[in-house]
């Protein structure tokens, strides 16, 4: 039985998959080199066929939005395209900041369906 | 004699010596999160006036897999869809029905209590990630049209959201 089980779990591992990915998942905030703002590093990692672009944001620990400066909030990755941005956010928020997230974005296409929309979470370092 | 060979010996191995070179390859390991869709789900339609998910009505459940490299630092909150992204005019209010399961883990005895220790929040359950490994989530949404009036000839699209937040 134990076998059996092992062998599913094998067997689901091997299919192909659509995957999102973001790290760190504990990012630092560091000084950046404009007066009064953090930078944060991430990285993204899309190996999801079905998406081509990504959302970014910057949340409190209530999930409420906070203001920030990327490159671009919407961007878009290639599949198993992989991307390095930073964040900025004012100095003053600094521990309000508590989220930083990247939101699948899907498009609209022609099959009565369900999509995922997935969505990765990484909590600012407070050290 | 015995010199000339030694040497022509020797000089044969020089190419091979001068062309060796090493190619590093480096990589990082990060502990993180990953949300995998191994299925993104279909609607049956087995009467005119529902969308279901039910394998016995022609549809297919969503089925989301969270691999998890760090224990017991991260929440899997997954909400199933509560409306249309996309669809012709609706003549009726629409009611959802919709529902989240763990339906496999890589470990029994690390993810054994998922299922039932996680938190209904609203439309959202949540689980906390304690262990490592994989865990595959199904998914399951009927979408009823009020008044048994027929859904519009068209495509619908909904969307069911999987979050992973850090703890």
């Amino acid at each position: 039985m134990k076998m059996l089980k092992y062998f599913i779990v094998g067997i689901m591992l091997a299919l192909p998959v659509q995957a999102h990915e973001m790290v760190p998942t504990y990012p630092r905030l560091e000084i950046s080199h404009m007066d009064g703002l953090l930078k944060a590093t991430m990285k993204m990692f899309n190996k999801r066929a079905d998406v081509e672009y990504y959302e970014v944001g910057v949340f409190d620990k209530d999930l409420n939005p906070i203001p920030f400066v990327t490159a671009y909030n919407v961007f878009k990755l290639e599949y198993l395209g992989h991307v390095t941005f930073d964040i900025y956010i004012r100095a003053s928020d600094r521990y309000r900041a508590v989220y930083v997230c990247s939101r699948s974005k899907i498009r609209k296409d022609g099959n009565t369906k369900t999509a995922i929309a997935s969505k990765i979470c990484s909590k600012f370092r407070n050290d | 004699m015995f010199k000339k060979s030694a040497l022509l010996v020797g000089m044969m191995f020089v190419p091979f010596a001068t062309s060796a070179a090493e190619v590093p390859i480096t990589g990082t390991v990060e502990s993180r999160c990953i949300i995998q869709t191994d299925s993104a789900g279909t609607f049956g339609n087995p009467n005119a006036y529902t969308l279901t998910t039910k394998p016995a009505d022609g549809g297919e459940p969503a089925i989301v897999r969270y691999d998890i490299t760090l224990a017991d630092s991260y929440y899997a909150e997954i909400t199933p869809p509560t409306a249309f992204s996309s669809a012709p005019a609706l003549p009726d209010v629409v009611t959802w029905v919709g529902s989240v399961e763990v339906s496999t883990v890589s470990d029994a005895t690390g993810m054994g209590t998922y299922e039932t220790d996680k938190v209904e929040l609203g439309d959202t359950d949540r689980y906390d990630m304690t262990a490592t490994g994989s865990t595959w989530f199904k998914i399951s949404s009927t979408a009823t049209m009020g008044g048994e009036k027929a859904f519009a000839g068209g495509t619908y699209t909904a969307v069911a959201e999987a979050v992973c937040i850090a703890k």
